[in-house]
Formats: C-alpha cells, structure tokens, sequence
C-alpha cells in the first residue's frame, strides 16, 4: 500500500513540476532561450503569493491568476528591456543574461523581503484527506488538481487559438514565419510571459505546501532543466508528463532508496535519456 | 582630473584597507537556509559586543568585530577565512553556524595560525585536525545522544528507534551518534534514512519509516525540514511512542508557532538543548529578557552560545594581554571561567567545553525542560497521543 501512496504522492508533486517545466518548453521551444532565470521568477510567485495572503488576505488558490498576470506583465518588461537584445545571439550570451537576470533579482528580492525564509499556514492546505489506508495532504491535491488544469489549458491555447498558432509557427520555423505575416518580435514576447506566468503560479500554488525565501528557486531550476529534456525539448505536453514522471521518479528513490538520492537519480535519468533518446521519452523527432 | 580623483580615491581605500589589528571575526550564516540560525547567532553578538564596550572594552579599546556572511554554504565559509585573516587581518575568529561550514574553516585556521573558537557545531568531527587552534564551546552529537538515551532510560526504554537525518555533516554526526548510542545500549535500530534539506515532500520517506514501526524516532534537522516532517509525519498518520531530534531545528523558538514553524503539529516532540531562558546559570533570564525586549522573541541556545563565544574570546584577549594569536590561543587553552550565561567553559586537551544537555519537550506550544530531573519545570508527556486522538 506505501508503494501506491508513494506513487501517488510523486504524482502530487508532479503536477507542480510539470507547470514550471511547461513554462520552460514553451520559451526554450520557441525562443530557443535557455532561461537559467526561471527558478528566480518562481520565487518571485512565491512572494506576490506571500505578501497576497500576509497584506490582503488573498487565498493563494483564489490569488494565483492576479500572480500570473502580474508576473506575465512583468516579464514582457523584462523581455522588452533585456531579452530582446540576445534573441539569435549565441548560446553563451544569452546564458550570461539570463543567470544575470536571475541574480539580480534575488538580490533583490534580499534587499526588499530579507534572506530570512516564510511560510503561511493556510488551514485547508494543512488538512489530511483519505480513502482506506492512503492519506494525502489538502495542500498537495490543490496545488497538482491547479497546476495540471492550467497545463492543459495551456496545450489548448497553444492548440486552438490563432495566437497558438502563431506561437507553434514560429516554434517550427523562426525564418519562414515572418513571411506568413506573424510578428515573430511580439509571439516572442507573449511566449516569455506566458512561461514566466507558469512559473510564477506554481511559485504561488507552492507557497501553502512548502516555504520560500530569496535562493528557493535554484533547485527548480535544474529539476525544469531535467524534465525539459525528458519531456523532448520544447515540447509543451512532453514537459508536463516529464514533470509527473520526474515526480514520482523521487519520491520512489525515497521510498525504495533513500531521499538524498533523489537528486542523484533525477540526473542519472538526465544523462540516460541524453545518450539514448535525446528526442525525449514523449518526443518523436526533435 | 579624473586621473587626480582616481589617485585620492586609491590613497583613502589603500588607507581603509590598512593591516588594523586588534578585531574579531565573525562567520555565519546571514542569508541562506539556515538565516534564522545565522540571526540568532548575529543578535547574540551584538548584545555581547554591546555589554564588552559598555565595560570598558578590551585592551583599553572598544572592542570592533568583522562579521561574513557564509550564506549557508561551507565553500563561501573558506571564502570568509581569507578575507578575514589574510585582508582584514582579524586576531582571532568565532564561526560558523553550521557544522558544515565549521568543518570546512578548522584546517585553514590552523594553516594560519588563528585561534577559531566554534559556537554552535555539533558535528564532533569539527575537533579533528585542529592542530589546537580550534576550540569547541557547545556539546556535540555524541553528548545529545547519550542525554536521550539517558531521557529513555528515566521514562520507559523504546522498542527500537528510528534514525531519521538531514544529509550534512550536522544530520550525519548526529545520526552516527544515536546508532552508537543505541546500539551500545541495546536498543535496535528499526531503520536509518537520510534526505535533503530542500526536498518538496517526506512523505515517501516517511511511510518507509512507518512500515518498520519504531517505537521511538530520533531526527537530526534545521528548522524548515524539522517543519515539513512533522506535518507529514501527520498526513502519513505515523504514530511512535517518542518523537525525539537532535536540538537545531526541533528547539528554535519559531519550531511551535504557526506562523514560522510546526504550529500545533510540534506539540509533544522531545528534543535536546543546550541551554533555556530557565536555566539556572547566572544571567540566563537577563539575557533572555534582554534579548527579548531588543527583538521580540525568546531566544535559542544557538544565541546565548554566541553571545558566550563573544565573551569567552574577548576575556582570551584580555589575558593574552595583546592582539596575537598565539597568545590568544594559549589563553584560550587556559581559560577557565567558572561561571558564564552558558554554564561554566573550560577546555579539555582535544579543545572542548565540557557543558551538560537537557531534553524539553514543546507543551502546549512552549518548551519545557523534562529531564533531567533536577532541571526540569515539567514533567514528560509520555507516550505521544496518536495522530488522530489529538
């Protein structure tokens, strides 16, 4: 029974994972950007999620859409101040700039909310819930039953909208898709928020079942960096299974092993799919 | 001109930069994971450096010390030795917090020949290689694993105990120690499991643990861990007779409250220390008053170990009787001050304070010491309701 609750449970955390991994598929799929800054605007979810409950008493389960407009708005800035310039630029720049961007706005984010970690104790995420011997924190199913709708409705908008056509149509062909008439400068930018907007929510859905403070961030980083390349690289849907296999992969080191090997296996996985199928497990061809 | 303003601007920071002996410095943990240590080692220093001045200084001077911030992470620790020693020339260093961090510095103060004095490290590895510049002001693991067993032995011995710590050297030493500890002592260890600090959810982890139904648990974790596990120790519904832990995160004052820690879920949980606002050493409770006027809380052991560090080390210099490091480590060598805030200090050969561990146990949202007896201000509520009858 302990195995299926393990199972399940990796399932939860997943669902999280699989929204912050979206987010970097979509801008690493269409932008071709490698964005080392994703963890510091994750953060930064955490915190409009903080401040919504600490200063206005906003639910971060009601409060997380108002987090993802605001994080959405703010990274077109950034996109229109920063991000822009290393667009086709090498791979090295535009790695310099990113990591910039993220220690820039921990630093930040140290000087206005200080280094020291928060929580908020949210009643309803605290509760257990269960069915026969299997127990499952409130907290977690909200933050996974969120993180998979909004993955979803991000596949669909990316699907059915003229807008996610456009999105798919630079993805595929950066060159020819201007000529189709779509402003490749404005996708790109809608692109960058939109996969900020994704890891700033779950920043926000996180925030009841765990803690943050200014560096919370940099694990996710990586672990988004995993599933990526898991899920086929920017593939949207690839990365949201990427994120539930990834999930379950450490809660059953944990389980079967020993959580301090979590990490290790996350990257062993990372280097098997590299050599073996790196056009992802989802991903037919790259 | 500006080739004018670069010369007086290189003349004034050559000048500040200048070899200025006769200061201390101080490593830990200001930002980082374990910031709320770092705090309340920081808070501990400045009411020492504050009450040192007020008494007149040391050496006919005000005292100055130099603090760095480690960030919680021990190769920016190594970082802090070079500045400290090699630029800013301090005399004499106390630090980290973590053992971790701690580990890391002993063999380069040795290297440089500066007496380090460590506050709060645990971990009794931080006493190998000191080459015998380095002192150790609290107890280590071993110490908090025999005060458990010897807590076990007064209430009714487990059936078997489950290890259960954080994978640095802290959580390592400590868990080391309870497996001696126990097995010395015959008490069978049910399961060992070691995890990261930052995982996302235990749970997984902690249903193993349930599977090999301990009678006792005994973790070794900071204070965000210490959190996340007792909440899930509830959700997974696991039910020993003693949850127990090795001090750090289990007694900070924020581990009972809602808003920064385990809220009503630490209720119940036994844990080391090494020192209470109660205890009964000289200035304890006009410490804790005084430091709870200045920032609002009751202070941690891990404060008043900084605050003690700061002033055993100052007396060192005083007796020395100059700013030199060798003479501050044989004074340190010698010191034997019968009674401080912190119990009384004196160092034995391999440089560690011999300084006794109470267990307390979080009731009704405060600690309280339950052991030893004649120590303690409440008796233990023993065994832990389940989960479900509380």
């Amino acid at each position: 029974m302990a195995f299926v609750q393990a199972f399940l449970n990796g399932l939860l955390v997943g669902g999280v994972y699989a929204l912050i991994a979206s987010g970097m598929a979509l801008i690493f799929g269409v932008m071709r950007l490698v964005n080392f800054a994703h963890g510091a605007f994750l953060m930064l979810g955490t915190y409009l999620s903080y401040y919504g409950w600490v200063l206005l008493g906003l639910n971060p389960y009601f409060g997380f859409p108002l987090w993802g407009a605001v994080l959405f708005a703010f990274a077109l800035g950034v996109y229109w101040l920063l991000v822009r310039r290393v667009m086709g630029a090498n791979d090295f720049l535009q790695i310099l700039l990113t990591e910039g961007i993220s220690l820039a706005l921990i630093g930040l984010a140290q000087l206005l909310f200080g280094a020291d970690y928060r929580q908020i104790n949210l009643p309803v995420a605290n509760r257990i819930t269960g069915f026969g011997s299997l127990h499952f924190s409130v907290g977690y199913i909200l933050s996974f039953a969120v993180s998979l709708l909004l993955v979803i409705a991000l596949t669909q908008f990316l699907g059915r909208t003229e807008m996610g056509r456009a999105i798919r149509a630079v993805a595929q062909n950066r060159t020819v898709a201007p000529l189709m008439g779509i402003r490749v400068e404005r996708v790109s930018a809608i692109t960058f928020g939109l996969g900020i907007a994704c890891a700033g929510i779950a920043g926000a859905l996180l925030l009841p079942i765990f803690w943050t403070n200014p560096t919370v961030g940099g694990p996710y980083t990586l672990k988004s960096f995993v599933i990526v390349v898991l899920g086929g690289m920017g593939s949207v849907q690839g990365a949201a299974l990427g994120g539930l296999v990834l999930g379950v992969a450490e809660q059953f080191t944990a389980y079967t092993w020993a959580d301090r090997y979590a990490e290790v296996v996350n990257f062993i996985i990372f280097l098997l799919v590299l050599l073996f199928r790196p056009q992802g497990l989802f991903g037919g061809k790259a | 001109m500006r080739r004018f303003v670069l010369a007086v601007a290189m003349v004034v920071l050559g000048a500040c930069q200048q070899n200025k002996p006769g200061r201390i410095g101080v490593i830990t943990a200001l930002t980082g994971s374990q910031q709320a240590f770092g705090q309340a080692h920081d808070r501990g220093y400045e009411i020492a450096l504050e009450e040192i001045n007020a008494s007149g200084g040391v050496l006919g001077k005000p005292l100055e010390i130099v603090k760095y911030d480690d960030q919680s992470k021990a190769d920016i620790a190594n970082q802090g030795v070079s500045k400290l020693v090699d630029q800013d020339k301090v005399s004499a260093l106390i630090g980290s917090y973590s053992s971790e961090s701690t580990k890391a510095i002993v063999p380069l103060v040795a290297r440089r020949g500066v007496p380090l004095l460590m506050p709060t490290a645990t971990a009794d590895n931080v006493l190998d290689n000191t080459q015998g510049w380095s002192f150790r002001l609290c107890s280590g693991a071993t110490d908090y694993a025999n005060a458990m067993l010897s807590f076990f032995k007064d209430v009714g011995m487990p059936k078997s105990v489950a290890i259960v710590y954080e994978n640095t050297n802290f959580g390592q030493a400590n868990g080391a120690a309870m497996k001696k500890a126990a097995t010395d002592a015959h008490l069978p260890i049910a399961t060992e499991e070691s995890y990261t600090a930052k995982s996302p959810s235990y749970t997984a982890m902690l249903e193993k643990v349930k599977e090999k139904k301990p009678d006792a648990i005994y973790f070794a974790s900071y204070l965000l861990d210490a959190t996340s596990l007792m909440h899930q120790s509830r959700q997974v519904d696991l039910n020993p007779r003693y949850f127990t832990a090795a001090g750090t995160g289990f007694s900070t004052p924020e581990f009972p409250t809602a808003e920064k820690g385990a809220g009503k879920d630490a209720e119940y949980t036994f844990s080391v220390t090494q020192w209470m606002p109660e205890s009964k050493w000289p200035g304890s409770a006009e410490f804790a008053k005084k430091f709870e006027a200045r920032y609002g809380s009751v202070p941690a052991y891990h404060a008043v170990q900084a605050y003690t560090a700061l002033k055993v080390m100052a007396e060192a210099v005083k007796k020395a009787g100059k700013w030199d490091p060798v003479a501050i480590r044989d004074a340190l060598k010698a010191t034997d001050i019968p009674q401080t805030t912190f119990g009384p200090v004196k160092f034995d050969a391999r440089g560690q304070n011999l300084h006794p561990v109470l267990v307390t146990q979080v009731q009704k949202g405060k600690y309280q010491i339950v052991h030893p007896k004649s120590e303690a201000t409440a008796d233990p509520v023993v065994p832990t309701p389940k989960w479900s009858e509380r």
